[in-house]
């Protein structure tokens, strides 16, 4: 178990990559948050040693979208999600953010992931097959297939 | 597309309330938790704590400290823990046998089923038709072996035919291998020290009159009265004590 220290700092640290795995897989909300607070709930009982902040990050990734995958395959939530607590992506944000992440977010699932840990965190498909526990030319593959489907939503000259 | 993608993922980010709120929540979470995980081990160790007590508690009830056999015709042997209570009975030949399936007397007060087994048919029939009963205790704590003997004589009352004595427990153990209750045990090793060919087979079958009868024969001395002890136990005032 970690001290609320420690959980302090990593909340500090991965906030916004948890927020971010959250809100790209959930449409809701309360089911968002619930996650957030899980995720750190379970580190804070975690007895996990890292080895840097890299492998404390993945660590974040890994068990975010597992949680949030847990969420969406459950029975109930499944029946029960509630259709006017829907998350509303930045309001402030510039019409093109809005635009791009409302693409990211008409994805199918399976390429929602690879894009942000590309895209955003910087990680090569070989890290990001590590981290979802897929093999590498798979995740290539996830990449390109997103990137044609992103180009052919939001046009753009390819240099992704 | 690779900016306009990082510069929207950018614009996602934690609120600084929902940082604070689940810093709280995990903490308040975290503290059941770790209350949960502490019962869970303070009941663990009452868990283990309880089957050690339980474990070396059965183990002192179900540890034999005495033995007393009871020999007329019917033979048998009831072996006694710490806390005086027969935590076994075994029968030595078929009566023996029929007395103790007959004769509840497992976990009763040794004093108890003394009673009941000297109260029994099979053993009252045998003092009636004047058969010698012998009454052996086996334990190697003296003072406790006195207690039992003085116990057994008083349950045994005293008649003529009761002869009661005491002797160690490795007394007890050799008899148990030899197939003989203890107070036939002795009996045979009286004999045997006058027939050195005597086997613990040739007196399982006789009554202990009919044993006392043969070494009278061998030793060439009268056959000995009623009530007369032959014991050898450990100290001069421990063994050989007739009860009439």
């Amino acid at each position: 178990m970690r001290s609320e220290q420690e959980t302090a700092r990593a909340i500090e640290l991965h906030a916004d990559t948890v927020r971010r795995l959250c809100l790209i897989h959930l449409k809701n909300q309360a089911d968002s948050e619930d996650v957030f607070q899980n995720v750190f709930l379970k580190y804070a009982l975690s007895s996990a040693v890292f080895e840097n902040e890299e492998h404390e990050k993945a660590w974040f990734i890994r068990v975010t979208i597992n949680a949030c995958r847990d969420l969406l395959r459950s029975f109930f939530r499944s029946r029960t999600v509630p259709l006017d607590d829907l998350i509303d992506l930045p309001a402030q944000a510039p019409p093109d953010t809005r635009e791009v992440l409302d693409a990211v977010l008409a994805l199918p699932e399976k390429y929602r992931d690879p894009v942000y840990l590309h895209y955003y965190e910087g990680y090569t498909a070989p890290d990001i097959g590590r981290i979802l526990h897929k093999n590498a030319n798979t995740v290539y593959s996830l990449l390109a297939r997103a990137k044609k489907l992103l180009r052919e939503s939001l046009g753009g000259d390819g240099d992704a | 597309m690779h900016d306009r993608l990082h510069n929207a993922f950018s614009a996602l980010r934690a609120e600084e309330d929902l940082k604070s709120k689940t810093l709280d929540a995990v903490a308040r979470r975290a503290g059941r938790q770790r209350a949960r995980r502490r019962r869970m081990r303070a009941l663990a160790c009452a868990a283990a704590c309880l089957l050690l007590v339980l474990g070396l508690g059965g183990g002192l009830f179900f540890t034999p400290v005495s033995a007393i056999s009871l020999d007329i015709n019917p033979s048998v042997m009831l072996t006694v823990n710490r806390f005086d209570r027969v935590i076994g009975i075994e029968g030595y030949n078929d009566g023996g046998r029929e007395l103790a399936r007959s004769t509840p007397v497992l976990f009763a007060d040794y004093s108890q089923a003394l009673t009941a087994l000297l109260a029994s048919a099979a053993v009252q029939d045998c003092l009636e038709r004047g058969e010698a009963l012998s009454i052996f205790v086996a334990c190697d704590d003296e003072q406790r072996s006195q207690e039992i003997l003085a116990n057994v004589e008083s349950c045994a009352g005293g008649g003529r035919n009761v002869h009661c004595q005491s002797g160690g427990w490795a007394e007890g153990s050799a008899a148990r291998e030899a197939g003989l209750s203890c107070g036939k045990y002795r009996a045979f090793l009286e004999l045997q020290a006058l027939d050195p060919d005597a086997t613990p087979e040739d007196v399982q079958g006789l009554t202990m009159r009919e044993i006392r009868e043969k070494i009278a024969a061998l030793s060439g001395e009268p056959a000995p009265t009623p009530g007369q002890g032959h014991g050898k136990g450990h100290g001069a005032h421990h063994g050989g004590q007739g009860c009439s």
